[in-house]
């Protein structure tokens, strides 16, 4: 191996990429664009959805309305967004023109239970709805808020008639009170998206440029043109292969610039928007997330490389590259789930899983969390794996008719033959 | 230039597993020689063994019996020497398509370790050679297929090695083109550069060849000049020698 040769190799390899519009698309362009613009859409989209939402006004019938609660009656006719029905008088009626799509809702009230009759002018409200439409349940949940409300006002008053203090009404009240800072909460927010986001993107950025450097070549018939320089078989495969995790470790880190980025400037706003609050979310990262996040990138774009190459260099064209490769990068979306839980961190179990331990590595890093003896564990089994890939790489390179484009473009036809059938015992000559 | 500068083939084998066919022998026990100022033909037909006995020569496929060397370097033992040595040109090695054409002059002067200080004169010396300057510039993938012979003959000699393998260049280019390769080979011959060239087509090895090997089924039935074959075989014309040759294997067996 010799490292010019390599240097020289890269640096074409690198070349002709960049001029490609695939792979600038696959591992430039949509790591630093497709998820802030994605996020800033979906979140425009829901803004604007529930504006819509709320200017829809709910087609409504109320029946048996008790004379003592006429109050109830009036706020429901001064709302804006309720339209009461005058014209339905009966509740099977009512149900049936909800059946239909034609009311929202019917609010029927009804005397209270047997148990429930101490008070005067006690009662219940029937909301009669249908959950599977989403305009039906925005009437009832206006109806119901109403109704609680008033309800409340209600039980007051009759409390305070009765003698009943308003501290012997509060004894069971529920009272909330969310610690977390807004900055605690971005670090959620980011800890559930960056890990997926550039695990994710890592191996995008190394999906086509393994094709490329290894189908593709085949399929442009410069593979041959390649194996006639004077450079080593070695060196030619360690510059393709540092030239597809270097995309893969560029993929990874434009996708967290422009994931944070945006964060702040894009969900932030928008968040605060919906109504969770200006300050509700505060996105900010630890220092040392940093280097963690960048050494993560680049140990699994290392595995994502080697491996992905490993499939893509049995196919003939790209295509059959693609089919080979493509359930690789699915695979590597399973372990992602075994790190997202958000109220665990990084544990020896899960740091030998690899591509899970470095998701969970990450958000553990956002969250401020090190512990360091189990993100030295999680780089060791991914650096286990880069080298487990490499070795299975250079056995294969060994059968000369891989390098000419044999097995049909499969690798478990090579396996299947190779390793394990008659020509195995026969040596790779 | 001295006399290891030529290919020398001894015993050459090369087998392949076949699932359907097993074991196949498709080079069987060749030898030859070919010098520096000489344009040696391999000649046969389709299936005859002459690529796969150039890919070893070019080292990308490995002998499974005998030996060869190029320029005095063992194709098994010392194969960076040997492709170092060596240019190699066929119908299937392309060009990159997104790199110029001077980018790849430039690539393939590089990576076999032609001199750095130099490689920018060698490279203007070949794009006037063979006039492509007009062009020079432009990315491959938008050149005709005749400019791109141009450069992928200039790409095979960019490194100036005294061995040169052209593997049937001229399958699939129309007539002038092929008379333009032929017309390049001749002058390379002259420059005193060892060619070893294949052929299925007759009318060719007949033109250009100094010495002619017949292949077929993995061996050399014949070796020499035209003229020792027209002694050897009482036939003229290089078609009929072949076929003669041929016949007499295949009526033995």
């Amino acid at each position: 191996m010799d490292w010019r040769d390599i240097w020289i190799l890269y640096r074409h390899e690198l070349r002709s990429a960049l001029r490609e519009r695939a792979i600038v698309v696959n591992s430039i362009l949509m790591p630093l664009f497709l998820y802030p613009v994605m996020l800033w859409v979906m979140l425009t989209a829901l803004v604007f959805v529930t504006g819509l939402s709320e200017r829809t006004s709910s087609r409504l019938v109320i029946l048996d309305v008790p004379a003592a609660h006429t109050v109830l009656m009036d706020t429901l006719q001064a709302r804006t967004n309720l339209e009461i029905r005058e014209d339905v008088v009966s509740a099977d009626s009512a149900a049936t023109l909800i059946r239909v799509g034609e009311l929202d809702a019917l609010m029927e009230f009804l005397p209270p239970e047997a148990d429930a009759r101490g008070m005067d002018d006690n009662f219940q409200v029937l909301i009669r709805y249908d959950r599977a439409v989403e305009r039906s349940r925005r009437a009832r949940d206006r109806v119901e808020g109403i109704v609680a409300g008033y309800r409340r006002r209600w039980i007051e008053r009759e409390a305070s008639a009765l003698g009943i203090s308003d501290a012997d009404q509060q004894q069971f009240r529920i009272i909330q009170d969310n610690v977390s800072s807004g900055q605690q909460m971005g670090a959620l927010l980011m800890g559930v998206m960056i890990p997926l986001f550039l695990v994710l993107m890592v191996a995008l950025g190394c999906l086509v440029p393994a094709i490329d450097s290894t189908a593709g070549e085949r399929e442009r018939s410069t593979w041959e043109t390649l194996m006639t320089v004077s450079a080593s078989r070695l060196s030619v495969v360690t510059a393709k292969y540092f030239y597809v995790a270097t995309l893969g470790i560029l993929a990874g880190v434009l996708n967290v610039a422009a994931m944070f980025v945006s964060l702040g400037a894009i969900v932030g706003p928008l968040l605060a928007d919906v109504g969770a609050g200006a300050d509700a979310f505060q996105f900010s990262l630890p220092l040392l997330a940093l280097p963690v996040m960048i050494v993560a990138a680049i140990a699994l774009a290392l595995f994502f490389a080697a491996a992905m190459m490993i499939l893509a260099a049995f196919a003939r064209t790209f295509k059959d590259g693609q089919a080979m490769v493509t359930p690789v990068y699915w695979l590597a979306m399973l372990p992602i789930v075994l790190g997202q839980q958000t109220d665990q961190t990084l544990t020896p179990a899960i740091a030998a899983i690899p591509v899970a331990n470095a998701a969970r590595m990450i958000r553990d890093a956002i969250n401020g969390v090190f512990i360091w003896p189990l993100i030295a564990e999680t780089l060791a089994v991914l650096l286990v794996m880069v080298a487990a890939c490499l070795l299975l790489a250079r056995a294969v390179l060994q059968f000369e008719d891989l390098m000419i484009g044999s097995f049909d473009g499969s690798f478990w036809r090579f396996a299947k033959e190779r390793l394990m059938g008659k020509r195995a015992r026969e040596g790779t000559r | 230039m001295t006399e290891s500068a030529s290919i020398r083939v001894q015993a050459l084998q090369k087998s392949f597993w076949d699932e359907s066919r097993g074991e196949v022998q498709a080079v069987d026990g060749i030898d030859f020689d070919c010098h520096e100022g000489e344009v040696f033909g391999l000649l046969g037909a389709n299936g005859a063994g002459k690529t796969t006995t150039l890919r070893m020569l070019a080292t990308i496929l490995k002998p499974t019996g005998g030996r060869a060397s190029l320029n005095g370097y063992d194709v098994l033992t010392e194969p960076e020497s040997v492709r170092r040595s060596l240019g190699f040109y066929s119908a299937t090695t392309a060009l990159y398509p997104r790199l110029t054409g001077r980018e790849t002059l430039e690539f393939f002067a590089r990576i076999n370790r032609y001199p750095g200080d130099q490689v920018a004169q060698r490279v203007e010396t070949l794009i006037e050679r063979f006039g492509i300057a007009e062009y020079a510039d432009a990315r491959v993938e938008k050149l005709s297929s005749g400019m791109k012979q141009k450069i992928s003959i200039a790409r095979t000699i960019v490194h100036d090695p005294p061995v040169l393998i052209f593997d049937e260049p001229t399958v699939g280019l129309d007539v002038m083109a092929a008379l333009e390769m032929q017309h390049v080979i001749r002058e390379l011959r002259d420059e005193g550069k060892c060619i070893i060239f294949s052929t299925h087509i007759m009318s060719e090895a007949e033109k250009l060849c100094d010495r002619i090997a017949i292949i077929h089924q993995g061996r050399i039935l014949a070796l020499g000049t035209l003229e020792e074959h027209r002694q050897a075989t009482g036939q003229h014309y290089l078609e009929d020698i072949f076929l003669h040759e041929v016949m007499a294997v295949e009526g033995s067996a």
